[in-house]
């Protein structure tokens, strides 16, 4: 009796293990979901005020303009492309259009604040888009070109001072209140408006991604660009719309930052291109392209958010966070590797 | 004027069983013509085969008709209609689905979206801004995938393409030009890598395919397949056709004649006798679940076709005799001397050579230049005291193999890639000589070759042979091994189930022993 329930545990464990596995393989995002409640309860264990509604609101905060940049690259990687440009240009794009608006028109609405940015974004990723497309090169080569191109315009036309004046517009959009509650402890905690932004991008990448023909003509090049242009995909196209798509976002999430900072600083943004890229590549998109889902990137957002914010209410020192990063890309990195070799 | 009437009817008759016209198509690359002046009709419900050598034009003239490139002169003209150029949108929407070698298939895909997107690009006109719909899409794909009896089900449907097994993909490929209701479908060299029951089911799809009145037109070297489909034969020779007619009015010799301008001997090629003194010998080698007590003996000089189905272990077993695979029970001696081969660099240095089947994924560096590929696997014999590589030793190795092989090419420095399919095959056995090889595992050595260069590479296997070599030939091309070998394993189940001596034994006796039937008819 005790023999065949000792040999039947672990036949049943096993395919248990393979049942999880076959998941996995479908569904990548659930691994960084574990990842995710994994830290959590790690945090909270060493640190219970971490299970509190503050928590939550930063690492809300905190993930817009990261999680913004994350879409557009994870369009830019289902394509079978990169994008290291796009700091460069969130950053060209929030400060020109900061310093039009206060030199010239401060009280332009801040909707039209808001499209300045997001269509010049748009623009410069067009710029990416057509370079790619015309000399054929690879898209990581141009994209660092540009950026150093972008940056290099920002500071010699544009300005280098930090523009600390805002319109009250500006100011008003950064502190508007989604939810606002007191605390036990009588502080006032805020979720930002413009976080509904973030879920509002997610939701329309999830749409063109996955409910129209170009959706799915991104996840062709990304699988194969000879091939899609032979089936009759317009490479293109694709080309042009992932690197402007991307450009938007990027501006999108630098005027955000501006008015959540209450500050346009043109020294900004520059250097989290890899923390972005890191989190799409954790959040289950393969870093050769045509895989990947908007879920997962927003849950690879979320992952790292939390490594950067909340790892230090746990104590572990803010040296240590790179660490962290780093070895969950590699764990991360090698689960996805055997997952491919399957 | 009733005479010039029914003329007019019968010429409008005839007009309407013409899918498709290319008239007078010519098409160069730089000052090389790869066509000159090609003209012939496409009629629905018709299968053709395009026969000739790599390098006539057969490429191009599909890539042409698909819309990939355009022509230099000439017009294609499609129900009527006449084209200078196509698009490929503009050849999908004209009815031409075109099933590339590689199948044309993006990997990371569902089936539903490799079988049914095109349908929807092509109502889309080829514009992407346009909503995806989903429940015809899955309609649409379950459909065509039920025409060539593939699962319908959701989970199929939702399955990446480049999980499934290669012929499974190969009728994905099929159900997308059904699914696009498309009035003739392309096909180059579809049964390259499928075994022959694979291929008997494609032979069966592609029989609904001209119910339907849809035409086919293939593209291939394997003769004995467009016996037996049937159909017209189309014959290219250096970018002009030749020939056009019922292909069972050509006898495979007028055929090849035809191809090549020069007469193809299709009659035994070996005609040396093996050496008395022993090679290679196995004792009940096995590896894993893959094949068991595998006992042979290999002499000097001789060669052995082993052959069998897919899954019969022979893959595997050629793989253990050229240590890419551990063998897990038994014993393999060479020249009397018991080997331990563990890796393939193990079997390098006793002087076993194994081409792969696969030459493009496993074998050649195509992008590098020939010299490179050739010396590879005696980099370390070619150092200079610096550790450098000796550039003029190399030359001198390459060039001496090239002179022997007859490799042609001008120029070693050129990429492996601007040489024909026979040469690459060539490239890679000599890149094998250079390790002065005791024994050669040949792994289909002419798969996707054409009849002229099958020649001078069966020629030089007799030639290895006769200089002492031992050479193991593994092929599912019967007619291949009945050429070469002395003797024929079959397997199958992972058993070597069958000995033939092969200046005897028929095609039918092997074909039988590899499929287990006593008799009767291949199924």
């Amino acid at each position: 009796m005790q023999s065949t329930s000792s040999t039947q545990a672990p036949a049943s464990l096993g395919s248990l293990g393979s049942r999880l596995r076959d998941k996995l393989e479908r569904r990548p995002e659930f691994f960084t979901l574990f990842l995710l409640i994994a830290l959590s309860a790690f945090v909270g264990t060493v640190n219970p005020s971490f299970f509190q509604i503050s928590t939550l609101f930063d690492i809300a905060r905190s993930s817009t303009v990261i999680g913004l940049f994350a879409l557009g690259v994870f369009v830019i990687l289902a394509a079978g492309g990169i994008d290291v440009s796009f700091t460069a240009i969130a950053a060209l794009s929030m400060y020109a259009v900061t310093k039009l608006v206060v030199v010239f028109q401060p009280d332009t609405p801040i909707l039209l604040v808001f499209m300045l940015s997001t269509v010049g974004g748009g623009l410069l990723g067009l710029v990416n888009g057509v370079l790619v497309q015309s000399l054929k090169a690879p898209s990581l080569i141009v994209t660092i070109g540009t950026q150093y191109l972008f940056r290099g315009l920002l500071l010699t036309f544009v300005g280098t001072v930090w523009l600390i004046d805002l319109p009250a517009q500006m100011d008003g959009f950064g502190k508007m209140a989604l939810l606002k509650l007191q605390t036990d402890r009588g502080n006032t905690i805020i979720l930002p408006a413009f976080v509904l932004i973030l879920l509002a991008m997610a939701l329309l990448t999830w749409w063109i991604l996955n409910r129209t023909l170009l959706g799915k003509a991104v996840f062709a090049v990304g699988g194969s660009p000879v091939i899609a242009e032979r089936l009759g995909y317009n490479l293109r196209a694709v080309h042009f719309f992932i690197f402007s798509y991307t450009g938007a976002l990027a501006g999108l999430a630098g005027m955000i930052h501006v008015c959540s900072n209450r500050l346009a600083n043109p020294f900004d943004l520059v250097g989290i291109e890899i923390d972005v890229i890191a989190a799409v590549v954790l959040g289950g998109a393969r870093i050769t392209g045509g895989t990947g889902t908007v879920m997962g990137t927003l849950l690879g957002v979320f992952l790292v958010v939390m490594i950067n914010s909340v790892l230090i209410m746990a104590g572990v020192p803010s040296t240590w966070q790179r660490v962290v990063v780093g070895s969950f890309i590699l764990v991360a990195g090698a689960f996805f590797v055997v997952r491919s070799k399957r | 004027m009733f005479v010039a009437q029914s003329q007019e009817t019968r010429s409008s008759e005839h007009a309407s069983m013409v899918f498709l016209e290319v008239a007078g198509i010519h098409k160069r690359f730089g000052g090389v013509y790869a066509l000159r002046g090609v003209s012939f009709v496409i009629e629905r419900g018709e299968i053709y085969h395009l026969l000739g050598e790599n390098g006539c034009g057969k490429s191009t003239l599909i890539k042409i008709i698909s819309g990939a490139q355009p022509p230099d002169e000439g017009q294609i003209v499609i129900e009527g209609r006449a084209y200078t150029a196509l698009t490929p949108i503009a050849a999908l929407t004209a009815g031409i689905e075109t099933v590339y070698q590689d199948l044309s298939l993006i990997p990371n895909l569902t089936v539903a979206e490799n079988v049914a997107l095109t349908e929807q690009l092509v109502k889309a006109q080829g514009s992407l801004a346009r909503p995806l719909r989903q429940a015809e899409l899955n309609a649409t794909a379950a459909r065509a995938l039920a025409a060539v009896k593939l699962p319908t089900s959701a989970e199929f449907l939702a399955t990446p393409v480049g999980n499934l097994p290669l012929a499974v993909r190969q009728l994905v490929a099929i159900s997308r030009a059904i699914a696009t209701k498309a009035k003739l479908v392309i096909m180059d060299e579809p049964t390259t890598s499928l075994t022959r029951r694979e291929v008997d089911n494609l032979i069966r799809v592609v029989t609904d395919l001209r119910r339907d009145k849809v035409a086919v037109l293939f593209v291939t070297h394997k003769l004995e397949e467009c016996y037996s489909i049937g159909g017209q034969a189309i014959v290219f020779r250096d970018g002009q056709c030749v020939a056009q007619g019922a292909i069972e009015n050509y006898t495979k010799i007028q055929l090849g004649h035809l191809m090549t301008g020069r007469d193809i001997d299709a009659s035994r090629y070996r005609h040396a006798s093996a050496s008395n003194e022993t090679l290679l010998q196995l004792q009940d080698l096995g590896c894993r679940d893959y094949f068991q007590q595998v006992s042979f003996t290999l002499k000097r000089g001789e060669i052995l076709g082993i052959t069998g189905l897919m899954d019969s272990g022979r893959n595997e077993l050629a793989k253990t005799i050229a240590g890419v695979m551990t063998a897990s029970s038994g014993t393999l001696s060479l020249r009397g001397q018991t080997l331990k081969l563990r890796r393939p660099a193990d079997a390098i240095r006793n002087g076993i050579g194994y081409v792969p089947e696969d030459r493009l994924g496993e074998g050649l560096f195509l992008d590098k230049p020939i010299l490179s590929n050739m010396v590879a696997a005696i980099l370390d014999d070619l150092r200079t005291v610096f550790g450098t590589l000796d550039r003029n030793k190399s030359r001198a190795v390459a060039q001496e193999l090239v002179d022997e092989l007859r490799i042609a090419t001008p120029n070693l420095e050129l990429p492996v890639q601007s040489l024909s399919g026979g040469n690459q095959q060539r490239v890679l056995i000599a890149r094998w000589l250079t390790i002065k090889p005791q024994l050669l595992v040949l792994h289909g050595p002419t798969v996707g070759v054409d009849v002229g260069s099958k020649d001078t590479i069966y020629k030089t296997i007799q030639a290895l042979a006769e200089r002492g070599l031992g050479v193991i030939l593994i092929s599912d091309d019967l007619p291949e091994l009945l050429q070469n070998a002395d003797r024929i394993l079959v397997m199958r189940d992972g058993l070597v189930q069958q000995e033939f001596s092969a200046d005897v034994a028929q095609e039918e006796d092997l074909y039988r022993a590899m499929l287990g039937t006593a008799k009767g008819s291949p199924t």
